[in-house]
């Protein structure tokens, strides 16, 4: 008897365990909730945007917001785990049906040196024959503070920061097969800091402790990319499994509509209007 | 139900033991359909890059990242999808890193156990085991901090030579991360659990044995050598199969500092080799899991996956024969 007692206890304590999960979305019923996950580039974006959006609609939707990567978001709306997916790249032809790509703001994407190494400037045939593994030593690169070999660090081939490098900067001419590929931002960032023979590709949210290279001779700033003047500079995406719907659609609507979220945008970022 | 195999087959069984039996069969059981249901998931998945390269998988020829960047942009339509992969870089840095790190770890946890057991005072003892025991515990993305932070800036910009890095230039960039840098890491990684395991071995050979030995008239070293390491080599071998296979599953640390460059360091190059940069298997899936929803690169890193769980398995299985035949010069309990 006793132990048939414990066996129910037990039971019913593995049903709560399972129904765990299950009581979340039931709970969230009363309000719509966003999901959100993917790129690391639009994550800290797509936060400060949610946060201001629950305070104007005054909590009207919940949001969760994951990271991950580009593909990773794309790959979870598409599976239907997510509401929207973040990207920062373009879509590609090899991506599931049936995706709206929903443009939300601009990026610059900023060329960076070690700060024992400021170069004055590059271009794009500089740019090419550098990342390209043409010109290997910065005695070749005119402007150089630095003498010695040229330490490449580029993104690794999923990442969409390294996508939008290759079709903004390089074209149609290959990367140097021999360049170290980091995993974010943020390690390419701590490479060129501690290395001052290297040069890599960054999000304009992560120069803080290297040297931004003017390109084109137009500094990478965010009032240049605001102005158009930066040439580098690449899309934002939410996506969504077909045209957004319901909460959804006001969301996303609002973020490429409203004064205030272009404001929060304008803070690191650019706003499409 | 039989009772045979129970030691009290005499008496009636406790049913309480019984359903305990029961229940625990079934998670072994479980545990068994969850290996092999994991190797027939990992198979199934990896299966298209392996057919469609043959045995060319294991060769060597391109550049692994040119090839990686051609599946990842494989066009939408399936019959069109890029496989063309020649991993052999990749095998081939895993078994270097490998097998350089569980060597030197090896011989220096050899060594320092025979210290703590043998020779060192008591006090010392008393201090290294719990610290062994942490060292043992720290998690592998701290070691891989310091590295990235400290030893890879190090070598890059103080112990490389310039001479050096233009010497290879055209071919690769040596910029710290680097083979050494990874086995130095990876050694200090596995050491303290080698050491750990050695200790406890050595340990429990029977004092009896030693003094035989000594009261022979040989001294406490030789005595050690001759019999409390080889009474204790199956614990010395299973120490080994645990480090190597921690050190063939090391992901984040080696992807921070060994290189994230699909190359393949060449010896002929002499002392520079150790410098040049090679991304282990492990790595290379944890830096390309970001793309594993485009179908043809998901079925490759699978196929990654699938390399290291033969490995692990083939790595447990030449334990278990390396033991079994050293079994008989030692003690049966363990």
């Amino acid at each position: 008897m006793k132990n048939r007692l414990r066996r129910v206890g037990l039971l019913s304590a593995l049903a709560l365990v399972a129904a765990a999960p299950a009581t979340v979305p039931a709970v969230a019923v009363a309000k719509p909730t966003i999901t959100m996950s993917g790129s690391t580039t639009v994550a800290p974006l797509a936060a400060l945007l949610a946060r201001k959006y629950l305070k104007v609609c005054d909590h009207c939707v919940n949001f969760k917001l994951l990271q991950g990567g580009s593909d990773i978001g794309v790959a979870d709306v598409a599976a239907g785990r997510v509401t929207i997916g973040n990207s920062s790249r373009d879509p590609k032809p090899s991506d599931p049906g049936g995706l709206v790509f929903n443009k939300i703001a601009h990026d610059a994407l900023c060329l960076v040196s070690n700060k024992a190494n400021p170069i004055a400037g590059l271009d794009q045939a500089g740019v090419q024959a550098i990342f390209g593994g043409s010109v290997r030593s910065w005695s070749g690169v005119p402007g150089a503070a630095q003498t010695g070999t040229i330490d490449v660090f580029s993104r690794t081939p999923a990442s969409g920061t390294q996508d939008a490098f290759q079709k903004i900067f390089m074209g149609s001419s290959k990367m140097f097969s021999g360049a170290s590929q980091k995993g974010s931002n943020g390690l390419v960032e701590q490479s060129v800091a501690s290395d001052p023979g290297g040069i890599g590709y960054v999000s304009l949210a992560f120069t803080k402790n290297v040297h931004t290279i003017p390109y084109k001779g137009v500094d990478c700033t965010l009032r240049n990319a605001k102005s158009g003047q930066y040439g580098g500079v690449r899309n934002l995406y939410m996506v969504t499994r077909g045209a957004p719907t319901g909460a959804t659609a006001k969301w996303i609507n609002w973020i490429t509509h409203s004064k205030a979220a272009s404001k929060v945008i304008a803070t690191q970022w650019v706003p499409l209007n | 139900m039989s009772t045979s195999g129970s030691p009290s087959a005499a008496q009636p069984r406790n049913r309480t033991d019984q359903r305990a039996e029961v229940l625990l069969g079934a998670l072994a059981c479980a545990v068994l359909v969850l290996i092999a249901f994991m190797i027939v998931f990992v198979f199934v998945k990896a299966w298209p890059s392996f057919a469609d390269n043959g045995l060319a998988w294991f060769g060597a020829g391109g550049n692994v990242d040119e090839q990686m960047q051609n599946i990842f942009n494989s066009p939408a339509d399936p019959s069109d999808y890029v496989y063309t992969m020649h991993a052999w870089p990749l095998l081939y840095a895993t078994a270097l890193i490998t097998g350089i790190s569980v060597l030197l770890a090896t011989a220096i946890s050899l060594l320092s156990a025979i210290f703590i057991v043998e020779f060192a005072p008591v006090f010392m003892q008393r201090l290294l085991r719990p610290v062994i025991r942490l060292l043992a515990a720290v998690p592998s993305v701290v070691y891989g901090l310091i590295g990235i932070l400290v030893l890879v800036p190090f070598f890059g910009n103080h112990v490389i030579s310039d001479g050096e890095k233009e010497s290879v230039r055209y071919v690769i960039q040596l910029d710290g991360t680097s083979v050494l840098v990874g086995v130095l890491v990876l050694t200090v990684m596995i050491t303290p659990i080698m050491v750990a395991i050695t200790t406890d071995a050595l340990r429990s050979v029977p004092r009896t044995w030693t003094e035989g030995a000594a009261a022979l008239g040989v001294n406490r070293f030789r005595a050690l050598r001759t019999v409390g390491i080889r009474a204790a080599r199956p614990a010395i071998v299973a120490a080994g199969v645990l480090a190597t296979a921690r050190a063939l599953g090391e992901a984040i640390m080696l992807s921070m500092v060994s290189g994230s460059v699909g190359f393949a360091p060449n010896p002929l190059d002499g002392v520079t080799f150790l410098f040049e940069p090679a991304r282990t298997l492990a790595a290379t899936v944890v830096d390309n899991s970001e793309g594993l929803s485009v179908k043809p690169f998901g079925q490759t890193i699978y196929a990654f996956a699938a390399i290291l769980l033969i490995s692990s398995a083939f790595l447990s299985f030449a334990g278990w024969v390396a033991r079994s035949s050293m079994r008989k010069y030692t003690l049966q309990a363990r």
